[in-house]
């Protein structure tokens, strides 16, 4: 399996041997060895998630680098973390992943249906699509944040509330919901996160970063 | 593997009253305290956020808030937890009182505890913090803590600590220059090599704060301001501000 290694806060290689791993566009700098690079658009899903691809957004481009040797990747200045799948599912903004291989199964996620009303409320929140991607598996998933991520864990006696400005994504069993302060009210006419606050319940984490985008 | 696994924080384990990193910073809450509008991230515990305007907090404003052009920045946090807050990327440090007065520039100040009282400066545009306890403050880069006596740019300014009231400083070849006279008639003002404000050392303690950088913070300007109001307005509040913004785009040409 691919090699995941951060050279520094900003900067990942990944080690191939006859491997392959998928990369966001344009994210490659450098490389050494045999290796090939390829558009793809898909990884995995049906006909209903190409189709859900293409009107919510979420149908980013990549790159395959497929071969034997170092590929070095890094995006814009932002800051990479590796995050271990170990069977669960990860929710993410397409925008935000840097790189998996094909040890993830990637799948598109309509947020609605995991709260009902309540999701339809929160993609609306949170200005983010309704719809976002899904990786589910076993290995390594690379994300990008606007400075460095804050991993937040989330048990049955530890919820979590998140500004949906400074989410980036989460893992495990977790049901986020809209949650609003009782006095919220009295926040109209004022620029506030505290007004809408997710708040993630179950078993899990929560990913953030400190910069609202 | 220790590249890989970015520390987990729960309750337990996240920093107390510290640093999570350059750019967050985690708050043990215990009771009330003063917060700017939006830069809560995250925060575990039972807390709860009231306008300045609540009824049922007259009496902590009174105490604890004496400066009515900044009300609107500002939410009070009530509770129990573990609170942690972001300013769009800029740094936060933290800086302890005891029985003592720190001067601020109003934009910066990002929280501070109900045992200090927050007072308008008499230099415009500032905030005096004064009692003890435990504040917060974003800056544009880390920041350098200078010795008076000091003549610092106005725009790299954080604050200054006992010091009285700094005064304008202009320099010398400046001010004798036809420059200057030309800049007065036609508004132009003075670089931070030509203007700077003076602090003269008068008591042992004195301190200035000085961010590592000229420009502004991230996150103040007014569109980000209007943008992050966005997701609060329901679909009708919507509708009327984009069909607002459809005619005046469309009606102007």
């Amino acid at each position: 399996m691919p090699q995941y290694e951060l050279v520094n806060s900003k900067l990942l290689k990944i080690v191939l041997r006859s491997e392959e791993v998928y990369a966001q566009k344009g994210s490659m700098i450098a490389y050494t060895g045999q290796v090939n690079f390829a558009r793809s658009y898909l990884t995995g899903g049906g006909i209903q998630n190409i189709a859900m691809r293409a009107v919510t957004n979420e149908g980013w481009q990549m790159m395959t680098a497929q071969g034997s040797g170092e590929v070095f990747y890094a995006q814009s200045g932002q800051m990479v973390t590796i995050v271990p799948l170990k069977g669960e599912t990860m929710y993410v903004e397409s925008d935000s992943v840097l790189a998996f291989d094909r040890r993830l199964q990637t799948g598109t996620m309509f947020l609605g249906s995991q709260g009902g009303i309540r999701g339809l409320v929160q993609g609306a929140a949170t200005g983010q699509g309704l719809f976002t991607t899904t990786f589910t598996g076993n290995g390594e998933l690379v994300i990008l944040s606007d400075g460095p991520t804050i991993a937040l864990d989330v048990n049955p006696n530890n919820p979590v509330f998140v500004d949906p400005q400074a989410y980036i994504g989460h893992r495990g069993n977790l049901q986020p919901n809209l949650h609003t302060d009782v006095s919220w009210k009295s926040f109209l006419g004022q620029t506030s996160g505290e007004s809408f606050q997710l708040k993630f319940t179950g078993q899990g984490v929560v990913y953030i970063q400190a910069s609202e985008r | 593997m220790s590249n890989t696994a970015a520390t987990l924080y729960n309750p337990s384990n996240l920093p107390s009253n510290d640093n999570i990193n350059d750019y967050s910073y985690c708050v043990d809450v215990r009771g009330q305290m003063f917060v700017r509008n939006g830069k809560m991230i995250a925060y575990y515990g039972q807390l709860r956020f009231e306008a300045l305007g609540s009824v049922g907090l007259a009496g902590l404003i009174n105490r604890a808030f004496n400066s009515a052009s900044y009300v609107s920045d500002f939410i009070v946090i009530n509770g129990q937890g573990k609170l942690i807050v972001g300013d769009n990327g800029n740094n936060i440090a933290s800086y302890n009182l005891e029985n003592g007065n720190l001067t601020v520039k109003a934009d910066n100040l990002l929280a501070f505890e109900d045992t200090l009282r927050c007072q308008e400066s008499v230099v415009e545009g500032y905030l005096t913090i004064i009692g003890s306890g435990l504040f917060l403050a974003s800056s544009c880069g880390p920041v350098m803590f200078a010795v008076p006596p000091i003549c610092v740019d106005e725009q790299a300014l954080l604050g200054w600590a006992d010091t009285p009231c700094p005064s304008y400083r202009y320099d010398y070849s400046y001010v004798q220059s036809t420059l200057s006279h030309i800049g007065a008639m036609v508004g132009i003002g003075a670089s931070g090599e030509e203007k700077q404000l003076e602090f003269k050392k008068i008591g042992n303690d004195d301190m200035v704060l000085i961010q590592s950088s000229e420009s502004n913070l991230r996150g103040r300007d007014m569109l980000e301001k209007i943008l992050a109001m966005l997701p609060g307005l329901d679909h009708d509040d919507a509708q009327a501000v984009y069909s607002n913004l459809y005619n005046r785009i469309h009606g102007q040409q």
